[in-house]
């Protein structure tokens, strides 16, 4: 059994007064020197007060010699706080008390709120009779029609042919039809006709790029760290690839989150299905990162808190990040429920090390094939090892050479000097003037240039100079590289980016490093057993190899005797609370899981038919990703200050057939697509609009603005130049940027680095891929218009399609103007539409110079209508 | 393909009026029923000091010590042990002891503020400034500070000030953006310090190029697509007047539907913003004497220089909230004296410029200007010749918006590390530019995940004593 909250102990004092306004100024005040970490003058303000607590209000009060706490002294109603309590006694709670009415915040579960709409079991509804029931073409349409019948409302009549194949397309695959498929389609006179286009639809792979895309939404999926550092995650795409896949092979959406909270954790049944539960559990990996937290317990209790709100978001579409702090203001959250998910997430490795003081931390990323991965480290460690083997090789031999030489270089700088007259031909002089002589201006201006001005007086003066330089200099080059093996070592034993070798210091030392180094007169060579070591350590190098495959990823660590964080704040520590997940929903007796971080539970758990929200939250989800809106309005947010469902039977009575097929998608898709409800007008009937201004009863289809994704895409596509490539890391060469503009892949692959996410995506909508989201909103700026009239982009993609229709020989003038309208708005023109498209043409090919003007004109038609309304929405 | 020939403005600007005419565009979406444009100017909930801010931000963390919070303690105990506990730390490598100033400072004005030798222009105008000595952060690396900084938190991604004073005042200039950032960082947060975050994405800040970018790279095109790239003026009306009458045919078809009214109404104003916004960032016309106050004819000055007197167009244009960023230089962990030294020299008249330019074009009385980092250094050396970051007590100046000229606000300890009296927190501060504006930061929310959300999250206090 779990920690129960014990009953309040109000004896002396009254420990609510002093949870809610003596304790927080302690740990926000004092507890930094004070507190469970650090006892300064032996004091904890954590367990006790230290004294009477007279000695304390002269302190904080700034009337005594002693002023606290030293950053400034309390604010009026802090001091006025403790007052009250030193006069009531300053007694202080006993542990138990402490944890009950901390930890909580006493806020209780009451059967009200275990019988809150969302809590309950998913139910089986009939579907309800209806007087115009012959309109239902599946149950579903029933729930609808049996809605709209009680506010005497009629449904939308049924979309056009033409309407609703685009309308599917793009729902399906984030593209517009093709000539062909149109073709077909309107040849298809069956009545299983639509049947067979959304099953073409689901085999595309273009669908699971598309759906995949609306999954990493609620992921909060992006390429980066974002927050402060905005370090790159470089192997994001495969979790990315990874969605886009589930999707495609119509993964059950229940292995499906099980997969991605703990993936690693799941036997697979061979090594790719091992290796795609590592990925998975990027979900976890790949969220916002302080790495720069120079508070680390702050940084990792950050990240679990991100953790804890995208997980609860994505899967339970709850928001129990609120009970961080305290007791979730609406919903029956408990602070204790947010630690018990806490506890599982901190028993989480989410880094790979901490690293230095004054510097960042390192993200975790797990190798796929971890026998590859382990021998790449060995040899990297050899290699490390030999690097260092032959760098005190160096050491010594220089220590050696430089104690030989460093006497003799005044010695050797009169001889040089006197061999440039005709003089001394020993070797070494010889050696020296032959440097010197050939040092360029830059060298004879400034540290060679007491030399060369040197007389024959004040040679041995000016020698002496040089020589004591270069010893001093060539010190504290020792002692730098020694520090530099040292840290070197350090760094490698602790698996963090290696220093960079030293460079000699050609600004505070140029005679330094120009005479010891790079062709130097002093230069040190490589001993036999030097060059022996730097043969091996090359070797070593050059059989490296490229790094294994390392996924962005999670892995158990140390579970963690998790406590309660009063009021959020790490310092101050409440009641352990055991690895369970959400009272109100698993029950109160919940058994902690025996070993590891409790991960596995939670997936199997969040995962399970039992759990009244999982099922329900994706549901509703893909009927909001098909019609805009969800049955539930908010679907993030299924508490009490969330949306009430306008029909929650047919919300009840889908996600029972959902958890029938296997949790499909796509058996889902087909339920709701051969619907009527789903092939209505976006015309409202009579009424309608008055009646459900917001459309809550879908009594007719929304009328949606395109996502960035599909404007862009379509845009592509039109061209002829979509790059169907599926899948994949998209990084730019070394040094270059990657230009949105000239990218022919999908926007889908487009890297989003959260600290610059490109104009284009945050202009459209895209949000901020920080937070899971609850769909994309639908603005409606100037920007977005300023994009489609003179962005690069449009522009020269408008001019590919115009080459396209104008390369078709075969066809008419008129002809043409109808594969471009069949093409971007999948109709045909009306008569006086093409007659006015023909003369647009014609006057503007007038307007225009040269001998590319009738190539213009037409990039500025297909230009035209890549810029209309109709293009870009979808009805 | 097209020719690249701009449009000249003249024919645009004909052209536009052509189109929709200068009745005000939002006027006739509302009398044609679209939706209510939520950036159009609203009432302040009590009458302002400020009817919009200016920021120019010191991205690095300049030395409050170094600069306008002079330390004699620290002349005094130079070189001695630090004498007290040093708080969370950035870095902890090569603590030395105490460090005084190697500037000196001297009164300046009316008010004898003083100032050091770093800003002898800024010093000029130091009857005008609120001097705010008693700032307090919690982020001690930059990102975390910048986000502070920006948008209050750093655990979260959170809607900007720019983004929140936005969402509470829209901005009177419907033909620019209301919130713009000029050269901003793309480290440290990025865009995270001018998102709108949860806010409706109208009120996310417009950056102008980047903090690595040159002037003359961004003068080619200050905003994204602003430049049209394919017709000329006359041919590129005439390519959305066929657009438009497509439009309209489609919206007759569609019962006049909001949103594809909205949409041609965006279409005109994107249209028109190819006219107004490069006149904005045109800055041929302003007199020599103007752009030699800026410090535009010297290349020390130029770029700040440039961004201050940009600055100052998009103000009097009725741009809601400006930023400036010299960015990113202040960090001088060593080589404190070099590096400082240049760093003002690069802000210091082009800041005076802006001030005393402001103030003779009346704009001053209610345009808000706030210098600052994010965070000030340390009264100890880092290394021989460096400090680190200090969040705990560090200066920030207010000038103008119906803040107290010639004055100082708050105090730091004797070393100028702790901010031990009217200490104003980030909250504060966020609280008090608020105020200034005619907002109370206690009601100016926004309902995200089920809760209602502030700039001042769940703190803030008014500072009422940097008020005029």
């Amino acid at each position: 059994m779990v920690f129960l909250a014990a009953p309040l102990l109000a004896q002396n004092g009254d420990p609510e007064f002093f949870e809610k306004n003596v304790r927080p100024v302690f740990a926000k005040n004092c507890y930094g020197c004070h507190g469970p970490n650090r006892q300064s003058a032996g004091l904890n303000f954590s367990t006790g007060p230290g004294s009477d607590g007279s000695r304390l209000l002269e302190v904080v009060s700034y009337a005594a010699d002693l002023k606290m706490p030293p950053a400034g002294k309390l604010s009026e109603a802090e001091i006025a706080a403790l007052k009250t309590w030193v006069d009531a006694g300053a007694v202080w709670p006993k542990q138990a008390v402490t944890a009950a009415s901390a930890g909580t915040g006493g806020k209780q579960i009451t059967a009200a709120d275990r019988q809150y709409w969302a809590f309950q079991p998913v139910k089986d509804p009939a579907p309800p009779a209806g007087k115009a029931e012959a309109w239902a073409k599946n149950p579903l349409d029933r729930f609808i029609l049996a809605k709209l019948e009680e506010k005497h409302l009629t449904p939308a009549k049924p979309a056009g042919k033409l309407t609703l194949l685009r309308r599917v397309t793009y729902d399906l695959t984030g593209l517009p039809p093709t000539p062909e498929e149109i073709a077909a389609f309107e040849a298809d006179n069956s009545p299983t006709a639509f049947a067979r286009v959304v099953d073409q639809l689901l085999a595309k792979p273009q669908y699971g790029e598309h759906w995949g895309r609306h999954w990493l939404d609620v992921a909060r999926f992006a390429d980066s760290t974002g927050m402060d550092e905005d370090h790159v995650y470089p192997n994001a795409w495969r979790y990315r690839d990874y969605v886009t896949n589930a999707f495609n092979n119509d993964l059950p959406f229940n292995r499906f989150v099980m997969e991605q909270i703990a993936g690693d954790l799941l036997p697979g049944q061979n090594a790719e299905e091992k290796q795609r539960g590592i990925v998975a559990t990027g979900f976890l990996a790949l969220g916002p990162k302080p790495l720069a937290q120079q508070d680390r317990i702050q940084m990792i209790y950050d990240v679990v808190d991100e953790q804890i709100d995208t997980t609860s978001k994505a899967f339970l579409g709850l928001t129990v990040a609120c009970a961080r702090c305290h007791d979730h203001k609406f919903d029956p959250i408990l602070t204790r429920d947010y630690y018990a998910l806490a506890g599982i997430f901190a028993s989480t490795e989410a880094f790979r090390n901490l690293g230095r003081p004054g510097s960042v931390s390192y993200i975790y990323n797990a190798p796929l094939d971890p026998e590859a991965a382990n021998r790449y480290q060995s040899h990297r460690w050899r290699m490390f090892g030999k690097q260092l083997e032959m760098e005190e090789a160096l050491a010594e031999d220089w220590a050696r050479e430089s104690a030989l030489q460093s006497p003799r270089i005044a010695e050797w700088l009169i001889a040089a000097k006197n061999a440039t007259k005709g003089g001394s031909q020993d070797k070494d002089a010889v050696k020296w003037r032959h440097w010197l002589e050939s040092a360029d201006e830059k060298a004879r201006g400034s540290y060679l240039k007491k030399w060369f001005e040197a007389t024959p007086d004040t040679i041995a003066a000016v020698a002496q100079e040089y020589q004591a330089a270069y010893v001093a200099a060539a010190a504290k080059w020792e002692s730098q590289m020694a520090g530099w093996r040292n840290r070197y070592a350090t760094e490698m034993a602790q698996d963090r980016d290696l220093p960079a070798r030293p460079k000699p210091n050609a600004e505070d030392a140029p005679f330094f490093a120009a005479a010891g180094f790079n062709g130097g007169p002093l230069e040190l060579h490589d001993s036999d057993r030097v060059a022996v070591l730097r043969a091996e350590w090359t070797a070593l190098q050059k059989s490296l190899g490229p790094e294994p495959p390392m996924a962005a990823a999670v892995t158990d660590s140390v579970p963690v005797d998790q406590h309660i964080f009063l009021h959020g704040d790490h310092h101050s520590e409440g009641a352990a609370v055991a690895k369970t997940f959400p009272y109100v929903l698993a029950g109160e007796s919940q058994t902690q899981p025996a070993k590891g971080s409790g991960r596995l539970e939670l997936a199997q758990w969040l995962a399970s038919a039992e759990n009244p929200l999982t099922a329900r939250v994706i549901v509703n989800r893909v009927w909001q990703w098909h019609f805009g809106e969800g049955l539930m309005r908010t679907p993030n947010n299924w508490g009490k200050m969330g949306d009430t469902p306008a029909n929650p039977e047919l919300l009840d009575y889908l996600t029972k057939r959902f958890i029938e097929s296997g949790w499909s998608i796509k058996a889902l898709h087909r339920l709701i697509l051969l619907s009527n409800t789903y092939q209505m007008s976006a015309e409202a009937s009579p009424g309608a609009k008055e009646a459900d201004p917001l459309n809550r009863l879908n009594s007719r289809f929304n009328r949606l603005r395109m996502s960035v994704e599909e404007v862009r895409d379509s845009v592509l596509s039109l061209s002829g130049n979509l790059d169907a490539t599926l899948g994949g890391a998209l990084v730019p060469a070394k040094g270059k940027k990657l230009d949105t503009d000239d990218l022919k892949r999908r926007t889908l692959y487009i890297p989003v680095r959260r600290g610059s996410v490109p104009a284009v995506l945050s202009n459209f909508d895209f949000g901020d891929a920080t937070t899971s989201s609850e769909g994309r909103a639908r603005t409606n700026v100037a920007p977005q218009a300023l994009f489609v009239m003179n962005s690069r982009f449009v522009i020269e993609r408008s001019g590919d399609f115009a080459k396209r229709l104008l390369d078709d020989a075969g066809l008419s003038d008129a002809q043409r103007i109808e594969r471009a309208y069949l093409m971007a708005l999948t109709r045909r023109p009306a008569a006086d539409e093409t007659d006015s498209a023909l003369s647009y043409l014609a006057s503007l090919e007038a307007k225009l110079p040269g001998d590319g003007r009738r190539l213009a004109a037409w990039q500025s038609l297909c230009h035209v209508l890549i810029s209309t309304n109709e293009f870009l929405y979808l009805d | 393909m097209l020719s690249r020939t701009p449009p000249s403005r003249r024919t645009i600007l004909k052209q536009s009026a052509a189109g929709f005419g200068l009745l005000g565009l939002r006027s006739l979406l509302a009398a044609e029923g679209g939706a209510p444009n939520p950036l159009a100017p609203k009432a302040p909930m009590f009458p302002p000091r400020a009817r919009r801010v200016i920021f120019l931000f010191m991205h690095g963390g300049p030395s409050s010590i170094d600069t306008f919070d002079p330390k004699p303690r620290l002349i005094a105990d130079n070189g001695k042990p630090v004498p007290f506990k040093r708080g969370l730390t950035f870095g902890e490598d090569g603590v030395k002891g105490l460090m005084k100033s190697p500037w000196e400072f001297r009164q300046h004005g009316q008010s004898g503020i003083p100032v050091s030798e770093l800003f002898p222009h800024v010093a000029t105008c130091v009857d005008d400034l609120c001097v705010v000595r008693s700032m307090v952060g919690d982020g001690v690396d930059h990102g975390a500070a910048l986000l502070q900084l920006h948008t209050g938190v750093f655990s979260f991604r959170r809607p900007s000030m720019g983004s929140w004073t936005l969402y509470g005042l829209g901005t009177e200039n419907q033909n620019l953006p209301g919130f713009i950032t000029i050269k901003p960082t793309l480290g440290h947060g990025g865009q995270n310090n001018w998102s709108s975050s949860f806010l409706p994405g109208e009120y996310q800040g417009t950056p102008i190029g980047s903090s690595d970018m040159k002037i003359e790279e961004i003068e080619k095109e200050p905003m994204p697509w602003l430049i049209p790239k394919g017709l000329t003026a006359e041919n590129q009306r005439f390519e959305l007047d066929m657009i438009q009458k497509m439009n309209r045919r489609h919206a007759e078809r569609n019962a006049h539907d909001a949103d594809l009214e909205a949409r041609i109404g965006a279409m005109e104003l994107a249209f028109r913003m190819q006219v107004e916004a490069p006149e904005a960032f045109d800055m041929a016309k302003e007199t020599e004497a103007t752009k030699q106050l800026y410090g535009l004819d010297s290349e020390t000055t130029r770029d700040f220089g440039w961004q201050c007197l940009l600055a100052r167009r998009l103000s009097e244009r009725g741009v809601r909230f400006v930023q400036c960023s010299h960015s990113y230089k202040w960090d001088q962990h060593t080589e404190l004296f070099k590096l400082h030294t240049k760093n003002a020299a690069e802000v210091d008249k082009p800041i005076a410029g802006l001030l005393k330019d402001l103030k003779a074009r009346g704009l001053l009385r209610d345009t808000l200007v706030i210098w600052g980092g994010e965070f000030g250094r340390t009264p100890w050396a880092q290394g021989a010749d460096g400090r680190d970051h200090n969040p705990y007590g560090y200066t920030l100046w207010m000038a103008g918006g119906g803040t107290k000229p010639g004055s100082i606000y708050g105090a730091t300890d004797e070393f100028g590390y702790h901010a031990v009296e009217n200490r104003m927190h980030l909250h504060d501060l966020h609280a008090t530019v608020l105020a200034l504006l005619g907002i109370d930061h206690l009601k100016l929310t926004y309902r995200f995940a089920g809760r209602d959300f502030r700039l001042t999250d769940v703190a803030g206090t008014v500072a009422q004593g940097v008020f005029a």
